[in-house]
């Protein structure tokens, strides 16, 4: 498909990963080629060793969330609560000023929830009914990451979550242009959110994925803000960039994979910068169908999840300068793929 | 908005009520209800015990051993249901296969499976960790894509129990936007102990099955189950010949932005959403004949919803019978919304506004028609299908019955 009618611009984003609490540290990491992986502690690792991951140590969310209502949060919906409202902040949006429900939220979500339905059933297990925390069972949804942001900020516009393979971001950026394309919202919240826990861990090394796709994770938040171009210049908000296209394919059938290929990036043989997200290992058939000035591939970086997509365009289009042409293309083992094209700046 | 109007040119359905979608027919026009003893696990620790679930279900009756090893209790679900409407839709090799995409709401994907790990962890007693492999609901996105070889779109929305009405709106969407010619779109999802312990430690299921909007009511009964449509552009399925079996009309979808578990009280978001999809759909309010309710019988929800269609319909709100096919099926959570629609379009076809099962009085605060007194025939065309969830994600679709071809578009 080619560009979005009307356009759509990026007026803000924001990240929480291994490099820190904003986009800054991860866009420094990234052009210095500085890894922020650790090595994951033998005894998670079902004995296996040289594994690291991508923990977002420096994230506290009582620096970002009262307390008491951070108890009552899981790690990704702390993730989401903190970063939409960096997000919200760099677009200069401020809770109130536009209506409620012309504003939605579309978030990827890997693992969301996983932790928190882990220990309810280790309760139930470990003791029986007596030990079903009701507090718990809340946030063992996928949604709850989006849905809490959607409260913290009264966001009561579109509201969707997908998870997609390492593809979750990208398909909830995919829907929130659609969704303001339509007419449905002024302004999206769109992104991804992953959290990381030992037992994930403990998980993809009893099943192999730790030598494979699971090979240094890592977790956090990346959003961005996306509205109609001409929303954001009436509000004279700055356009860090635009999105002109968005492109998708379910997997690459055999023997019909250069088809799979075209349909995915529409004859685009050449860009300015581009950004990998996805497992190294997914992202082989992709390689070399682009001409770049730049490469680059943050999974290195800030380590690799299923929702971080939302970062990588957060990265992304913070490298460009106007008039650049940026492509992220995002792969999963399986598929999905995806090609989402920027242009940084705004439209002429 | 376009005027691309979507068809649907395949259902297919298994669930606690039905296996096929003749079954599944008989099931919503004769009210037979698939809530029954569970014993799926264990659940002689709670004070309820009964659920939706299928029954004599056989999973070598459908794939052989290896494919059983593979495929989670959700996964297979969404197999057998998907395969229905495909080979009723009779669209494999109709199109360039980049060109159908698949589209899954989902809940707890492969949860019973990794429950059983998880046990096996806390008791030293390691369990197959094959059981991981199927644990996110995208997995079953990824077997249906590759098991039917389209190549198109894929993606899984986890919404809770609007997922699935979701999914259906958003591949409707992506038909009607260009991106995709065809769409397998609908949802799955297993039971497991997760959710069931988790609604009984809220304290929202009813030990008897669950009654909406009666007197007396006190919460849902667990399902499971998976539906899934076949959509088309309609002038698309019209040139191929293809059966029309309904449309989607149109959707909406918002967040409350209210509360993680809690509707708001006065149901003003889902008067907003059923609204914005009858908008999107082009459709009057009078032109609605009836209301798939989300309904799933807990105190709170069902006067919520009973608030918004008052909103929504005004004066003429106990004019439009709002039906609550979940005391037929269980709520299927993630499953729920693409159950009710497959439910909507064959009541729609069938004439009938079906019943809401298991009244056990009237409550002063549902004061609306909800159909207790038994089906009825109805020449209606249209009816509005809603799905409420965890988090306040709301969604309505607006579906047609196949007498609307007879209409122009």
């Amino acid at each position: 498909m080619d560009c979005f009618a009307p356009a759509i611009a990026i007026t803000g984003s924001a990240a929480i990963s291994a490099a820190g609490n904003s986009i800054k540290p991860a866009l420094e990491a990234l052009t210095s080629g500085t890894s922020c992986l650790k090595p994951i502690p033998e005894d998670l690792a079902a004995g296996t060793t040289g594994h690291c991951w991508g923990k977002a140590d420096q994230f506290k969310a009582t620096d970002f969330i009262p307390p008491l209502k951070a108890r009552k949060l899981d790690r990704a919906s702390q993730f989401a609560v903190a970063t939409v409202g960096m997000a919200l902040a760099d677009a200069g949006i401020v809770k109130g000023a536009f209506p409620s429900d012309r504003i939605g939220i579309a978030l990827g979500s890997g693992f969301g929830g996983i932790a928190n339905a882990s220990e309810f059933l280790s309760g139930y297990y470990q003791t029986g009914v007596s030990g079903l925390s009701p507090m718990l069972f809340p946030n063992t949804v996928a949604n709850a990451a989006a849905s809490n942001a959607s409260i913290e900020y009264s966001l009561q516009g579109p509201n969707i979550t997908f998870i997609q393979r390492f593809c979750s971001a990208e398909s909830a950026i995919l829907a929130a242009c659609r969704f303001i394309e339509e007419g449905r919202a002024d302004i999206m919240l769109a992104g991804g959110v992953d959290e990381l826990t030992p037992q994930m861990i403990r998980g993809f090394a009893v099943t192999g994925q730790l030598h494979r796709f699971a090979s240094g994770f890592g977790e956090g938040c990346g959003i961005l803000v996306l509205e109609r171009a001409e929303h954001a210049r009436k509000r004279g908000a700055a356009i860090a960039a635009q999105l002109t296209a968005i492109n998708t394919v379910g997997f690459l059938l055999p023997g019909a994979e250069q088809q799979g290929i075209n349909h995915l990036l529409q004859a685009q043989g050449a860009c300015d910068q581009l950004i990998f997200s996805g497992p190294e290992l997914a992202v082989q058939p992709l390689l070399g169908t682009v001409a770049a000035t730049s490469i680059r591939y943050p999974g290195r970086i800030i380590g690799s999840s299923l929702a971080m997509g939302g970062i990588a365009l957060g990265l992304l289009t913070a490298s460009l300068q106007p008039g650049e042409q940026g492509l992220q293309l995002a792969a999963s083992p399986e598929g999905p793929y995806y090609a989402i094209s920027v242009i940084g700046g705004g439209p002429a | 908005m376009s005027q691309k109007r979507i068809a649907i040119t395949g259902l297919g359905t298994i669930n606690g009520a039905a296996k096929t979608i003749p079954a599944f027919q008989k099931a919503i026009t004769q009210g037979k209800s698939g809530i029954a003893p569970l014993d799926l696990f264990d659940v002689s620790q709670y004070g309820t015990q009964i659920g939706s679930q299928i029954k004599e279900y056989h999973p070598t009756d459908y794939f052989s051993p290896r494919q059983v090893s593979h495929l989670s209790r959700t996964d297979q679900l969404a197999l057998i249901a998907a395969n229905e409407a495909v080979t009723m839709s009779a669209i494999s090799g109709c199109y360039d296969p980049y060109q159908i995409g698949v589209c899954i709401g989902g809940g707890v994907g492969g949860m019973l499976h990794a429950e059983e790990w998880l046990r096996g962890e806390l008791s030293n007693k390691p369990a197959r960790p094959g059981l991981l492999r199927t644990l996110l609901p995208d997995s079953s996105t990824t077997a249906l894509a590759h098991s039917f070889g389209f190549a198109g779109y894929q993606g899984s929305i986890t919404t809770a129990c609007s997922s699935s009405g979701t999914a259906i709106g958003w591949a409707a969407d992506l038909i009607r936007s260009g991106r995709q010619q065809a769409m397998l779109c609908g949802g799955a999802d297993a039971l497991a102990m997760l959710t069931f312990a988790g609604f009984n430690a809220l304290k929202v299921v009813d030990p008897n099955p669950c009654a909406p909007f009666s007197a007396g009511r006190q919460g849902l009964s667990l399902g499971e189950g998976a539906a899934f449509m076949v959509l088309e552009d309609e002038q698309a399925a019209r040139s191929r010949g293809a059966q029309i079996l309904g449309y989607l009309l149109g959707y909406a979808l918002v967040g409350e932005a209210h509360h993680m578990t809690a509707p708001e009280p006065g149901g003003e978001s889902a008067a907003r959403v059923m609204n914005a999809a009858l908008s999107a759909a082009g459709v009057e309010h009078g032109q609605v004949g009836w209301i798939n309710a989300h309904g799933t019988g807990t105190p709170l929800n069902d006067v919520v919803e009973s608030n918004a269609v008052k909103l929504v319909f005004g004066e003429h709100a106990d004019q439009v019978p709002l039906i609550s096919t979940k005391a037929i099926t269980g709520h299927c959570l993630g499953a729920a919304g693409a159950i009710e629609a497959v439910a909507s379009v064959l009541a729609l076809n069938a004439g009938i506004i079906p019943q809401t099962l298991h009244f056990r009085g009237v409550d002063p605060e549902c004061d609306l028609d909800y159909g207790h007194s038994g089906s009825r025939t109805t020449a209606t065309r249209i009816v509005l299908s809603n799905s409420f969830a965890f988090g306040g994600n709301v969604t309505s679709l607006v579906l047609g019955s196949a007498a609307l071809q007879q209409e122009v578009c």
